[in-house]
């Protein structure tokens, strides 16, 4: 579909049939799609706009889901209620997730807001969607609220899987709780470590719903990423196969990002073997 | 006990069916082959299904009624005719009726019997919106007609000592700065400058016509960067935001009906929508606190000039039921048997603004239309709509979907008026 200038509506044209099947053929244009996507200034703020947020979103789901997942890791009373509660946020819709994170931040009625303000601690409301920059944080935290649930689940496997005598083991040689984590917990866990940071990135190029609920892609163009303008090239625009171009770059760039993670952690991890 | 022989039993057996068969054809002589199929964006879908259910008792039909999210309808509607799923009667919105038509998938309505009279009822404004680019032919029947009004919440400006509501946007602009001053609302005015393709670029054909200018040339070309009325109007829009007049978050507003719901809240003063929208704002006090009636319609500032709209039913060019379909059009969309059922419902169930005028002769439309809004000036209003024929170009939807950013980034000061309205201007050129 990317090599070719796809118009559904002119689908009565031109078609091969095939087993009583009806095949359109649509026009092959070669690169031209591609050539023009990488022409357009959009393309690669949108670019810009989508490194930044996959690389914010990957190291906030990372870290909060490996922090949560040491915490429920350990013993304490109510451990598994709070397994069983850390899921809700990954187990509901985007569209519901995004619904709710308005009723919590909008500026007219937002309970964070009224919150805060009946504290004492702001006079005015806070138009958390009013700067781009902030309006594209609060998309990042959002979303990291729905996935970090997910990487916290795949991060408690990882530590049920260690073998106990490696504690003692390391206890007995005088480890306290940051060294245990240091030199036991976290070699352990490497190959989980990949597999959430491939997840994480590749979650992080598609997601769209959020921005779809949140802010459309403003204000202007500043939470405009390349899956949004993807999607509005196809869908809104009916350009299908320039869209299709623009969503095809994202494939490659996510397994660019596969291969690096590959590359760098199991150098590490025949390193140490 | 009697038995039945084998002979007995075919015998009976077929003369049932045979006589199942017959009567079927003898009572459905005018019943199409198939369920005839209606397919709409989501808007009150309930209450649509309630014109069906209606439809089909009356007329022994079999209309099957499907709701399609706004945002998805378009795209779901072109998909599917590309699989070759012929939808009989479907709704189309104005931006996509000439792309439909050009390529084959609605037809005209013109040699279809009684479309002239309905042609002769509809106002010229709405009629020349739901004609093809070339004029020569009627695309859709009206589903609706949409157009900008001016609404202010009458209890914040007594309370202010306002006594009249602005009759010019300067008066408005000192009246939002006063009620700021005196904490009386910290964001007065509330502008449709939501990101939506009913949002910002409608408010913004709006403002530019209220000033005198033109957005558009006879040839369709954008000609706002030549037209001293647009220039006014975003230095107004610039001069309202940076005096933080204006939820700072509006521009990330999904939809007009996120935006009007904002105003529920009696926290603003004065808002620019939809007229429809001031029906759930003064007419629904189980929703808003300025109803009933606190909040009420003024003439649009400026030369009174604002945009308006006509969306559609449109019959399938490949429909093979094609009476039946035209027969459910003029229901829906006309006056089928000389009854404006559907007509009269959306204007008592929501106010839509209708293009057929003698639908605000009849009585229990007007007494409806009392209740919520000055009837009398909604109509002063409607005669100031102004139509474009720009959207029956193939390029318009993108330019109004793209024009968005351009015109939020200059009234956030990111681009200076000049400059911004050039981009407009390079824009629709870049599409053509």
């Amino acid at each position: 579909m990317s090599l070719a200038d796809v118009n559904l509506l002119s689908a009565s044209g031109p078609a091969l049939e095939v087993l009583g099947v009806r095949l359109p053929l649509f026009r092959f244009v070669g690169l031209r799609n591609y050539l023009r996507t990488f022409a357009d200034p959009l393309y690669w703020s949108s670019l810009a706009r989508t490194a930044y947020f996959v690389a914010a979103f990957v190291l906030e789901a990372t870290l909060v889901g490996l922090g949560m997942a040491l915490v429920l890791h350990e013993r304490f009373p109510g451990r598994a209620l709070m397994r069983g509660v850390l899921l809700i946020p990954w187990s509901l819709s985007r569209v519901v997730v995004g619904l709710l994170w308005v009723g919590i931040l909008d500026f007219e009625f937002g309970a964070l807001n009224g919150l805060l303000q009946r504290l004492g601690l702001i006079d005015g409301s806070i138009a958390f969607f009013k700067d781009g920059f902030s309006a594209l944080n609060v998309l990042v935290g959002v979303y990291m609220w729905n996935q970090a649930p997910f990487a916290t689940l795949l991060f408690l496997a990882g530590m049920q899987s260690i073998p106990l005598e490696l504690y003692m083991a390391a206890e007995a040689d005088g480890a306290g709780y940051w060294q245990r984590l240091r030199y036991v917990t976290l070699p352990a866990i490497k190959p989980i470590v990949f597999l959430v940071l491939v997840v994480a990135t590749v979650n992080g190029f598609l997601m769209l719903d959020l921005i779809y609920v949140l802010t459309m892609g403003g204000p202007g163009h500043d939470t405009t990423t390349i899956t949004w303008l993807g999607f509005q090239t196809a869908f809104t625009f009916f350009k299908f196969g320039p869209g299709a171009a623009i969503l095809y770059t994202l494939t490659a760039f996510c397994l660019l990002l596969t291969f690096l993670y590959h590359k760098v952690m199991f150098r590490r991890l025949g390193g140490e073997a | 006990m009697s038995t039945m022989t084998r002979r007995t039993f075919l015998a009976t057996s077929g003369l049932a069916a045979g006589s199942a068969v017959l009567s079927e054809g003898r009572l459905r002589p005018a019943r199409a082959d198939k369920p005839l199929s209606l397919a709409g964006w989501v808007f009150k879908p309930d209450t649509v299904k309630d014109y069906v259910d209606f439809y089909n008792r009356k007329f022994n039909a079999q209309v099957k009624y499907e709701a399609i999210p706004w945002a998805q309808y378009h795209p779901t509607m072109e998909t599917r005719a590309f699989g070759g799923e012929i939808v009989d009667v479907m709704y189309c919105n104005h931006n996509n009726r000439e792309r439909w038509y050009e390529n084959g998938l609605l037809r005209a309505l013109d040699d279809l019997p009684g479309a002239d009279e309905l042609k002769k009822k509809m106002t010229p404004a709405n009629l020349e919106s739901l004609k093809s680019k070339d004029g020569a032919k009627l695309l859709g029947l009206p589903y609706f007609t949409s157009l900008f009004i001016l609404i202010y919440n009458e209890p914040m400006l007594q309370q202010a000592g306002i006594k009249e509501p602005a009759k010019s946007w300067d008066e408005l602009v000192e009246q939002c700065s006063k009620l700021k001053r005196d904490k009386v609302s910290d964001t007065p005015f509330l502008p449709n400058w939501n990101n939506s393709p009913s949002g910002t670029m409608p408010q913004f054909m709006t403002d530019c016509f209220s000033e005198g200018a033109q957005v558009f040339d006879a040839k369709n070309r954008v000609i706002v960067d030549q037209e001293p009325g647009a220039a006014r109007a975003m230095e107004r829009w610039q001069k309202i935001y940076k005096a933080g007049l204006v939820n700072p978050e509006i521009f990330t507003k999904t939809s007009s009906t996120d935006t009007h719901r904002l105003f529920w809240t009696g926290r603003y003063a004065y808002h620019t929508n939809h007229s429809y929208y001031l029906k759930t704002i003064a007419g629904e006090p189980e929703n808003s606190k300025l109803a009933p009636k606190k909040a009420k319609m003024v003439m649009y500032p400026g030369t009174g000039n604002t945009y308006m709209w006509t969306d559609s039913y449109v019959l399938n060019a490949k429909s093979k039921a094609l009476e039946d379909g035209w027969k459910l059009a003029r229901f829906l969309g006309g006056n089928l048997n000389g009854d404006w059922y559907v007509q009269r419902q959306w204007c008592l169930i929501s106010g839509l603004d209708n293009p057929y005028p003698e639908m605000y002769q009849a009585k229990e439309i007007v007494e409806s239309y009392d209740r919520w809004i000055d009837l009398k000036l909604l109509r002063r209003q409607y005669e100031k709509g102004k139509v474009i024929a720009a959207y029956k170009e193939p390029w318009y939807g993108e330019y109004d979907t793209k024009a968005v950013p351009i015109v939020h980034d200059l009234i956030r000061g990111a681009l200076t008026v000049p400059q911004g309205l050039k981009d407009l201007v390079k824009l629709q050129k870049s599409l053509v």
